[in-house]
């Protein structure tokens, strides 16, 4: 077998794979543009009737849900924890990297640890220490909750990153005079800027996708988070399927292409077990 | 005097860290010493100056020792963590030894093959929700056209069909973590070896046994570790499709933390779960410590 017709096989074996593990995300897309009418089908068709396909769902559960008040408080909640662990975690990460002495490394292992803690464990204290600080339904308890659990995982990644560019940069940086802070803004941080990017796409990611801090330290339904409110669907006596599947699509869009751009750091730029919310 | 350089680099090292180590203690060490002394000081109260000032007791481990609901549920963990580990691990190996050749379009497909890592908990459970409803889901139509189901099965609201359905979700979610990592450690083997295997005559599955499993051991184990941390704390795909039911059969230690403080407001007895929980894992972390320090020394 020539080796051509091999790959082109290797090809038509992954494409098919593809499809059937996305096929829950078309199902959703396939759902969210059709009427309940055909949807709510004993034998649902499995590509859509395209005479049948609308947007009326989307108009409708923009209509009759906050869908856009969701998104708000999610795009505000997500920037705002990405901004500050982001902040953090880079100068944790290049402290880690560059200087690894006993305590650092200790430091370091502590912040590797608070991975194991459970989000249904940790927000119990959170609301007890957020209700005394009177920050209960607030979008800062949101952004620092989403810190608490960013942090620690972005230093890792961030030192990583670091741990790529030699040493021999500052050294150059310090003989022509840079003190070392300068040495890290001007020379260091511009070159780690593909680790900043993939750093913050995932800080993204992950607070966009948090939902039990989301369900718990807000109650007031105009601070709900677009996972909040899709629960909030789940349960109710007759479920609009279309109108959900259409809110699901617009909430998972913007993941999906923040997700394919970070996708090329994924594989190339991270160690083992350093991906995952 | 003045301080040296030697001096001066110490302290910029520990001020760049300053803020993630305050950050890291203000919120989750204070947490956790929260939580401990929620679970050691029983009876109610909400503000922690009130908490603190109560008398220590084990009444809040002996109440939650003696429900059954506790033993349930770190068997149904149990369950679920084993339970999804396993299929997504062999599909996240599989698919990366697919990726792992060359194709056209590799690229690609292979970022939209990990596509379900970036979909939240919630938007899994809903889909998942739907695609599993019983009578108008499209899992059971494709079952029915093609006769292997006679009766629609109620797959998130049957208690003997409740698991495997919050299983499906969460394996569809975490399989592509196994895929990125064992894809990266299969890059790290030199193609070398196994040009030396071909010639010293290794079959396929030689090949597999003796070049890539000993070079995808380490971090594949690694990731199995994390991943069962992770599945054993999970909380989003379950609460947001069962709540734990039906009749609790999904009812986890995370799941069972959070409905003892928020839905039945008991914070005492939900700490002591949650410490409970937290050795537990510990447990778990220094057994396999044993094993990954094989691997990785």
């Amino acid at each position: 077998m020539s080796s051509r017709l091999q790959r082109w096989l290797w090809f038509v074996l992954a494409a098919v794979t593809v499809a059937l593990v996305l096929f829950p995300i078309y199902w959703m897309v396939v759902t969210s543009l059709l009427p309940s009418s055909i949807v709510l089908s004993r034998h649902p068709p499995l590509l859509p009737p395209l005479e049948h396909v609308s947007l009326d769902a989307f108009a409708g559960v923009f209509r009759r849900r906050p869908v856009l008040t969701w998104i708000l408080n999610s795009t505000l909640v997500a920037v705002g924890s990405t901004l500050v662990s982001l902040v953090i975690a880079t100068l944790a990460g290049y402290s880690l990297s560059r200087w690894q002495t006993r305590a650092q490394k200790v430091a370091g292992a502590a912040l590797l640890l608070t991975k194991m803690l459970p989000g249904s464990l940790i927000v119990v204290p959170f609301f007890v220490m957020f209700t005394t600080a009177h920050l209960i339904d607030t979008r800062a308890a949101l952004v620092a909750a989403n810190v608490a659990v960013g942090v620690p995982f972005a230093t890792w990644m961030m030192k990583g990153f670091f741990d790529t560019l030699p040493r021999e940069l500052e050294q150059a940086a310090a003989i022509d005079g840079c003190t070392p802070l300068q040495a890290l803004w001007y020379v260091i941080l511009p070159l780690a800027r593909p680790g900043l990017a993939a750093c913050a796409i995932y800080l993204a990611i992950v607070a966009w996708s948090e939902f039990v801090f989301a369900r718990t330290l807000v109650t007031r339904a105009d601070l709900w988070t677009v996972t909040v409110g899709l629960q909030s669907f789940v349960g109710e006596y007759l479920v609009d399927w279309p109108a959900l599947m259409a809110a699901g699509v617009v909430s998972l869009a913007p993941m999906l292409v923040l997700f394919l751009l970070l996708e090329p750091f994924l594989v190339s730029g991270l160690t083992a077990g350093a991906v995952k919310q | 005097m003045r301080p040296s350089l030697h001096d001066a680099e110490r302290r910029l090292a520990w001020l760049l860290l300053a803020p993630a180590l305050l950050a890291v203690a203000l919120l989750i060490a204070w947490p956790l010493y929260v939580i401990v002394q929620m679970s050691v000081r029983p009876g109610k109260a909400l503000a922690i100056s009130e908490l603190m000032a109560r008398p220590l007791g084990t009444a809040n481990f002996e109440r939650v020792l003696h429900q059954q609901a506790l033993w349930d549920a770190f068997w149904h963990s149990a369950v679920y963590t084993v339970g999804s580990l396993v299929p997504a691990f062999v599909a996240g190996l599989l698919f990366a030894l697919l990726f792992h050749r060359a194709f056209p379009a590799r690229r690609w497909l292979r970022s939209l093959l990990l596509l379900p890592w970036a979909v939240p908990g919630v938007v899994v459970s809903i889909t998942f929700l739907w695609m599993l409803d019983a009578s108008y889901g499209v899992v059971n139509a494709v079952l029915r056209d093609l006769g292997i189901l006679s009766t629609d099965i109620a797959w998130f609201v049957d208690a003997r069909t409740a698991m495997a359905a919050v299983l499906v979700p969460t394996v569809w979610k975490s399989f592509p973590f196994f895929a990125i990592t064992i894809l990266a450690a299969l890059q790290s083997i030199p193609e070398t070896l196994y040009e030396a295997a071909r010639v010293d005559g290794a079959s396929a599955w030689q090949r597999f046994r003796y070049v890539t499993w000993p070079g995808i051991r380490g971090p594949a184990l690694l990731a199995a570790l994390l991943n069962a941390l992770w599945t054993f704390r999970e909380f989003d795909i379950i609460y947001a499709s069962t709540r734990g039911g039906p009749a609790g059969a999904t009812e986890t230690l995370g799941i069972l933390v959070y409905r003892e403080a928020f839905e039945s407001f008991r914070f005492g007895t939900a700490a002591a779960i949650g410490v409970l929980m937290l050795g537990t894992a510990t447990i778990f972390v220094a057994l396999s410590m044993r094993v990954l320090r094989k691997e990785f020394a």
